[in-house]
């Protein structure tokens, strides 16, 4: 009888032990769930996309959309405005006319341009705009399309507005970069760009898109 | 002047020959380049993206006529017009029509597609072993467990045989003692286990009371096995390049689904060392890659069809929770506070399903308040300001920072015996989040 008891005990605390693991995967409990599990609407919760936003056919009384795209046309407030042209072969051409809106940067946005140069475009083309990131890394990465290098002839000719049409709706391989950066950041990273190509900015971008008119 | 003349010649000679041997290699080695330079953003040798894969296309369509190639080659256009083929794949590639070469060279074409027809595709390098670390301290507290378990076992049997035997050398010796009382019924041992009791059980009840709400370790099962590891670790992605958020607001932000197109539109395989999941089962990443083309809506046979619009979010489950009534800026502690994100999250980087690394508890941040020095202003005799300009309002600190001589009740500077100013050291040595209010309720509840 002794014999057994001691069995069944050293059984279940040896199974009680090796159960213990430190992989954690519930979240624990709370005091006061409603106030740590907010009851307002969360940004992208499932509710907000899933049943509001599919169900466009039943836009009536009631429903709510959060995550709605905002009214064509409008411009936050300390927003640049608008870029005019649509993702086509004809916006495209339409590009090279438009001008880098925004003047010389100062060293301190210079700074800046080059941060959001590292962080969004450098992991492809390059820290060194040489089309060799490390995604990229001679073709050794994960990547296989070839990123555009910065530093030959034909992308030191592109004009500003053509590299802004590239940035925000995506050219190639490379996808819209218009939901990471916004309208002023992606023109001082092409400010950044041209001047890393030792191209002068404004008036170097003015003979250029003459000369791709010209073509 | 004759033989520096022979000399000139035979140089020229060698020049000559040296160079029409050179330029012969030029146009074979630099296949690669010019595939690189040229074609490469849109074509890859074996898997196709943004226009199909290159491997073999001798064998397909029209391209084993090399006219057809330097025809299609220079001008893409005009040579769809006369042929089915092209306009197919046209179609099948969403309209994406091939940029024209036209002043690609018959012999550079010739040199791209020999390039083309040697290229191997590049060897996966698989390091073997590396499997999850077997952590040995679990299998040692079980160990110790087992041992002090069974050596109290034998105390209490030795124990048990000691009174036995107590009892027959008693009972051979004719003592008369009174039956024992047993050790249930003992007063003694009854309060040492009550005392026992209350002990253990109040530690476990604190402990479990303060460690509700808190989450330190949580680590939840993802709708996608995404690795940061891989991410941002091996592939060296920047945080900010999905949390840019972080650097503009106070949320760190979860990307949308199209930001992970950026590159899995060109990205549909895994091809790195073995993943393995926080319970050690082995995870496909071509499969959970799958699983994100599913949520985009994104058909890899058909890249340029895809619409970032019809995209679905994935609903990732969050992990690092605050309540709701603390206010927490994220931007004010990496952009003004020049926290890097590890000191919080951990090594981010060396995770491949993220765990809460941090407490997050109200004592976490108080103590990391106490002891973090701020980035203080300060601005020196010939006028150069360092520091964040922000905190020139702190003029008092600025004072006390610096070493300064002592001065009477009457403003005039008392002298030492020897007749020298009296300097006596700076009154702080530093600025921490603390001095500048860091721990004042209303910081963060508000």
């Amino acid at each position: 009888m002794r014999k057994n008891f001691i069995i069944t005990v050293m059984v279940s605390a040896a199974i009680m032990m090796a159960s213990c693991k430190d992989v954690r995967r519930s979240p624990g409990r709370y005091y006061m769930p409603d106030m740590t599990y907010s009851r307002a609407y969360e940004t992208y919760a499932e509710l907000d996309t899933n049943i509001f936003t599919n169900k466009t056919s039943d836009l009536g009384e009631g429903k709510i959309f959060y995550n709605a795209l905002p009214v064509h046309g409008t411009v936050a407030r300390g927003e640049m405005p608008e870029y005019p042209y649509k993702n086509d072969s004809l916006g495209y051409a339409m590009s090279a006319t438009v001008v880098n809106p925004l003047p010389a940067l100062s060293a301190d946005e210079m700074k800046e341009a080059e941060r959001l140069y590292l962080v969004n475009c450098g992991i492809c083309h390059g820290p060194k705009l040489d089309g060799n990131g490390p995604l990229y890394n001679d073709g050794n990465g994960p990547y296989t399309a070839a990123p555009k290098n910065f530093m030959i002839d034909a992308m030191k000719a592109m004009p500003e507005g053509t590299m802004f049409h590239s940035v925000t709706y995506g050219k190639n391989a490379m996808g819209s970069y218009a939901s990471q950066l916004t309208t002023k950041q992606r023109w001082e990273i092409i400010h950044y760009i041209k001047s890393k190509q030792g191209v002068g900015a404004p008036a170097a971008a003015a003979k250029d898109s003459t000369a791709m008119a010209a073509k | 002047m004759i033989p520096c003349n022979s000399i000139v010649k035979k140089l020229s000679l060698c020049t000559f020959v040296f160079l029409a041997f050179f330029s012969l290699q030029v146009s074979a080695q630099d296949g690669k380049q010019l595939f690189q330079g040229n074609c490469a953003s849109c074509h890859n040798p074996f898997q196709n993206g943004t226009g199909p894969a290159l491997k073999g296309l001798e064998d397909r369509g029209p391209w084993g006529d090399r006219n057809n190639i330097y025809a299609w080659v220079h001008n893409p256009v005009g040579f769809m017009a006369t042929n089915k083929y092209t306009q197919d794949l046209k179609a099948q590639y969403g309209g994406t029509m091939m940029t024209a070469f036209p002043g690609l060279k018959t012999e550079e074409i010739d040199a791209i597609v020999s390039y083309i027809n040697e290229v191997q595709p590049p060897v996966a390098t698989k390091p073997t072993g590396g499997g999850s670390g077997t952590d040995n301290s679990g299998r040692n507290a079980l160990i110790f467990g087992v041992i002090s378990l069974i050596l109290a076992i034998i105390a209490l049997i030795l124990m048990q045989v000691n009174s036995n035997l107590k009892k027959l050398s008693d009972d051979k010796e004719g003592i008369l003692r009174p039956e024992a009382v047993p050790f249930w019924k003992n007063k003694i041992y009854i309060a040492m286990t009550i005392i026992v009791l209350f002990v253990v059980g109040g530690f476990y009840v604190v402990k479990g009371a303060i460690g509700m709400g808190r989450q330190i370790g949580y680590e939840p099962e993802q709708p996608i096995f995404y690795s940061h590891k891989v991410h941002a670790g091996i592939n060296q992605i920047n945080c900010l390049y999905c949390h840019g958020n972080a650097w503009e607001s106070k949320h760190a932000a979860i990307p949308s689904t199209n930001v992970c197109m950026n590159c899995h539109k060109n990205i549909g395989e895994y091809k790195g060392d073995p993943l393995f999941d926080a319970d050690g089962k082995e995870v496909n990443g071509t499969e959970q890659i799958k699983k994100l083309y599913a949520y985009a809506g994104f058909d890899p046979l058909n890249p340029n069809a895809w619409d970032a619009n019809k995209a679905k979010s994935i609903p990732w489950i969050k992990i690092h929770n605050l309540p709701d009534h603390v206010y927490f800026n994220h931007s004010q502690h990496i952009r003004a506070g020049n926290v890097q994100c590890q000191t919080c999250h951990g090594e981010i980087t060396a995770m491949d399903e993220v765990k809460q690394f941090s407490e997050l508890s109200m004592g976490w941040c108080i103590n990391c308040h106490r002891q973090t020095k701020v980035n203080f202003y300060n601005i020196d005799s010939t006028g150069t300001e360092t520091g964040n300009k922000f905190y020139s309002i702190y003029e008092k600190f600025r004072k006390d920072l610096m070493p300064d001589t002592l001065k009477d009740n009457g403003g005039k500077y008392i002298l030492d015996k020897n007749g020298k100013f009296i300097i006596h050291p700076s009154k702080m040595d530093s600025v921490t989040v603390k001095d500048i209010g860091g721990i004042e309720c209303q910081k963060c509840h508000y």
